[in-house]
Formats: C-alpha cells, sequence, structure tokens
C-alpha cells in the first residue's frame, strides 16, 4: 500500500493538554496536544513495558506514560524516568513519532518521512467524527450520492435541502471511522443527526 | 501443544469456600475446559482427560494438569492463629498471566497507577535492592525494597515508608510481604494467584493474611479490589498481551530487577504459556 496521509479526528475534539488514540493503516497511534498547542502524533506504545500512550497524561510540552510516568518530548525522545530522578535517559529510548498536521480543522497523520500536505477540503466545516461497525460499501450503498474513496463528497438532503457534505474515511482495527464536514450554511445541529442517522441506516444494511 | 513443565505446575481454579458450600464452577486452564465442583464432599477437578491433581491451600482449590513436579509452594504466615485471612475475589483480565504477576511485583507505577494511595509524586524514586533466585526453593526473591507510600493498608494513617519483599513462588503465583502499619515485628503478606485461562486471559485472586482486626472485611476488600481494578486498566493496554521473553522487546532499568529476575527464571524452566519468545 502507498503511504497517504489519513485524517484521524477533527481539530475541535483535540483541546490543548488532551491525548486520544488514533490510527494510521493499521498503525495504533497517541495523537496529543501540548500545552501551547504542539499536535504531534507517535506509535501508540511505550518502550518501557508497552502501555499505550494514548492513555498517557500530557505535562506543559511533554506526554507521560500511565504506568511509570516515562516522559518523553519533542519528537518522541524520553526525557525522564521518575523511578531514577538523576539519571538522564540514554538518547536511544524514543517512541516513533509520525507525521501529523492540522489542515481545515481536521487532523491527518502520516509516516514521519512522508512528502507534501495532506488533500485539502475546501468549502465546508468540520462537524463530527463517527464510528461504524460496518465497512464503506456499506455506507456507499446507502447513500449513492456519496462518491470517492477516501474522501467521500456530495449533496445530500438535510431538512429538506440539498448540502455539501465532505466524509473524510478512516479504516482502523475496530472498524471505520468516518470523520465529517458540512457546507457552511448547514445547520450543524442538523447536519450532525443526518451523519447518525447514516450510521444506523448503513449499519442495518449490513444486519439486513 | 504446551510444554510439560508448564503441565506439572500448580495453578488456582477455584475459591474453596465457594465449592464447599455447594457451587459448581465451569472453567478453563491452559485453554482446556475444566469443572471444579464438590463430590462425595471431596473438591473435584475435571478435564477432558479426567481429573487433575488437586490440592487446597490459602482459600483456593488448585490444580495440576500434569504430574506436579513439587508439592505447592508453602506459606508459613497462613498458619499463624493472629492473622485475617481475607480472600478478595476474582477480577477477570484480558492480558497474558504472567503480566498480571509482573505487575504484581512492580512498585514502580504505584506513584502514577494507585496515586495518593500506595504512591504520590514526587515520591518516584526506586531505591536499590536485592534479586536473586533462591536455589534450595527455586523461587525468584526481592528483598530490601523500599517505597514511600501516603496510604500504605487500609489501617495506615499518613504516609510512610514501606519495606517490601517480593516472591515469586509459582509461574502464576507471587507473594508480598510489606511493613504492617499496626505492628513493628511482623509483616502482611499478600498474594496473588493467577488462573491462566488462556494465554491472554486470566482469572486473578488477590488473597491476604493481615495483622488487622479492626477494619471490617468489607473495606479491606473493597481497598483490595479498588487497587486491583487500578492496575486492570493497565494490564488490558499492554502491547503485546503475551509476556516478552525476548530482552530486545522492552526496556527495563534497575528498578525492573525483579521483573528481569522473573522473566529469566520462566525462561529457564521452560515456563512459557502466556511468554512470547522472539519480536513479533
Ligand atoms: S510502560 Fe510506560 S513508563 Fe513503564
Ligand atoms: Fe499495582
Amino acid at each position: 500500500m502507498t503511504p497517504r496521509w489519513t485524517a484521524t479526528g477533527l481539530s475541535q475534539d483535540l483541546p490543548k493538554g488532551v491525548v486520544m488514540a488514533g490510527h494510521w493503516q493499521g498503525h495504533d497511534l497517541a495523537v496529543w496536544r501540548s500545552a501551547t498547542g504542539r499536535l504531534q502524533a507517535w506509535n501508540d506504545r511505550c518502550p518501557h513495558r508497552g502501555m499505550r500512550l494514548s492513555h498517557g497524561f500530557v505535562r506543559g510540552e511533554t506526554l507521560a506514560c500511565i504506568y511509570h510516568g516515562w516522559v518523553y518530548g519533542a519528537e518522541g525522545g524520553c526525557k525522564h524516568i521518575p523511578a531514577h530522578p538523576a539519571l538522564t535517559p540514554p538518547a536511544t529510548i524514543t517512541v516513533t513519532a509520525f507525521a501529523c498536521v492540522e489542515q481545515d480543522g481536521v487532523i491527518w497523520v502520516a509516516p514521519a518521512d512522508m512528502a507534501g500536505s495532506p488533500p485539502a477540503v475546501s468549502g465546508v466545516q468540520p462537524l463530527r467524527s463517527v464510528s461504524l461497525t460496518c465497512d464503506l460499501a456499506a455506507v456507499l450503498a446507502v447513500e449513492p450520492a456519496l462518491l470517492g474513496q477516501d474522501i467521500l463528497r456530495g449533496t445530500v438532503q438535510i431538512d429538506g435541502q440539498g448540502h455539501d457534505v465532505c466524509l473524510l474515511v478512516q479504516n482502523n482495527p475496530a472498524g471505520l471511522t468516518l470523520h465529517a464536514l458540512c457546507g457552511v450554511r448547514a445547520n450543524k445541529v442538523a447536519a450532525s443527526h443526518w451523519v447518525e442517522n447514516l450510521r444506523r441506516r448503513a449499519e442495518m444494511k449490513v444486519a439486513a | 501443544m504446551i510444554a510439560q513443565e508448564v503441565l506439572n505446575e500448580w495453578y488456582p481454579v477455584a475459591m474453596a469456600a465457594q465449592i464447599r458450600a455447594g457451587q459448581r464452577r465451569v472453567t478453563q486452564l491452559l485453554g482446556q475446559p475444566i469443572t471444579v465442583e464438590l463430590q462425595k464432599g471431596a473438591i473435584v477437578v475435571t478435564g477432558q482427560g479426567g481429573a487433575l491433581h488437586v490440592t487446597e491451600a490459602y482459600g483456593h482449590v488448585w490444580a495440576c494438569p500434569g504430574t506436579p513436579a513439587h508439592d505447592l509452594f508453602p506459606i508459613p504466615e497462613a498458619l499463624e492463629p493472629c492473622r485475617r485471612l481475607v480472600d478478595v475475589g476474582v477480577v477477570r483480565v484480558k492480558c497474558s498471566p504472567l503480566r498480571a504477576v509482573e505487575n504484581f511485583l512492580d512498585i514502580a507505577h504505584f506513584p502514577f497507577v494507585h496515586t495518593d494511595v500506595l504512591g504520590a509524586e514526587p515520591h518516584t524514586e526506586v531505591n536499590r535492592y536485592e534479586v536473586q533466585i533462591r536455589e534450595d526453593s527455586d523461587e525468584v526473591w526481592a528483598t530490601k525494597v523500599t517505597f514511600y507510600q501516603p496510604q500504605a493498608a487500609k489501617s495506615a494513617e499518613g504516609g510512610i515508608v514501606t519495606q517490601y519483599m517480593y516472591r515469586v513462588a509459582a509461574p502464576t503465583a507471587a507473594v508480598l510481604y510489606k511493613t504492617c502499619p499496626n505492628r513493628t515485628d511482623a509483616w502482611d503478606v499478600i498474594g496473588i494467584f493467577v488462573q491462566p485461562l488462556t494465554e491472554e486471559l486470566c482469572d486473578v485472586w488477590p488473597w491476604m493474611a493481615l495483622y488487622d482486626d479492626v477494619t471490617p472485611q468489607a473495606e479491606l476488600i473493597a481497598f483490595q479490589q479498588m487497587i486491583f481494578l487500578q492496575d486492570r486498566s493497565i494490564l488490558e493496554n499492554q502491547i503485546p498481551r503475551l509476556l516478552p521473553l525476548d530482552p530486545g522487546m522492552e526496556i527495563p532499568t534497575q528498578a525492573d530487577l525483579t521483573s528481569i529476575a522473573y522473566r529469566r527464571w520462566l525462561k529457564k524452566r521452560g515456563l512459557t504459556y502466556g511468554a512470547q519468545m522472539v519480536a513479533a
């Protein structure tokens, strides 16, 4: 598979000082925003004893593991081992960092050496993310107006009016996540219901 | 194929009082279905190939699916008359049984996982302690372990520096001895007995033998359960689920000497059920 940018969340869902779980093509990630707002995405595994870093906590410009509190700073280097406060951790202790950029209110991830920028999604505003237990084919089957593969786009009926929507596709181990954006004139509450409805219809399609 | 060394060990499979009260426990051991029940006044464990070796100790029923390589390990303190023996009950954990034991041997996580109870920042330092594999009993022991604790036990008031000794007595059973807040001349004894249901799923039975005749039983149990549920949130989120015995997979420090010795001991004895041998 050729490496490509994957949407792993919406900017609005990741405030400063927060870490969340993310995914890039089967790799689990810890995506976090520092106190000053710096965004990073790392392999979701602490090198010490394998704990998920997405369960950790942000302190200032660092992310700490929840198990033994090892502290990781910029680019994933280990800065502090609380069990040995006087020790300077060897430079070899690092977490693998991924490329992570924010664009159009969307958080995109890719391997660190990825060239170029994520695809632009213009004319739409971030709405919400939704996880589905079905696959993409079911979504396309219940909403034929949506076209595309990684980015679904089309005009759909919301509250009896045609509105532009954009769904960014993220495949993760547990199923499918869609990051939804909608036309700037659409009512966000109504559009959010439409997304929820789409999820229900697509999942029912599979169950039927 | 499960190694003979693994089959010849003792594993906890039930709480004895529950079976004695007439309950029947249908469960698994090393991936095989087993039944624990009372037959004509005796506790019997039956697997697909017939009856397993059984012994009863420390409030639990222990079974050996092969030919026991030795007797079940002793806990002499369990026989001391003034101690209160407390069965905490069972906690199901989606992790390797070996990871559950290793976590029990670890103190460096106290300030972060059991915050303000068994540890608190900035008291995070783990001082050097001693670890040995005792030749006579073939057990892993860690001694001279000390740690600052805000509330070391249900009966402790305020912070104290607690002394610990740790002991791996069987592949999936460990016992710790810690400073008793009520008596200077004795240790509280806490065990965890882990039933390997499969390589990635276990039932954990904490058990205590304490000098504490004040705290109500329900509070002692609730305290220990709270601690263990905090541990479970860690254990179910370690990657990989299996315990890596390959030294390249994880990065131990001096604070992890007990875990290093435990992993070596498992490897040397071929007790690799729940372990990952090569980096995946
Ligand atoms: S597993 Fe992350 S600090 Fe120990
Ligand atoms: Fe713990």
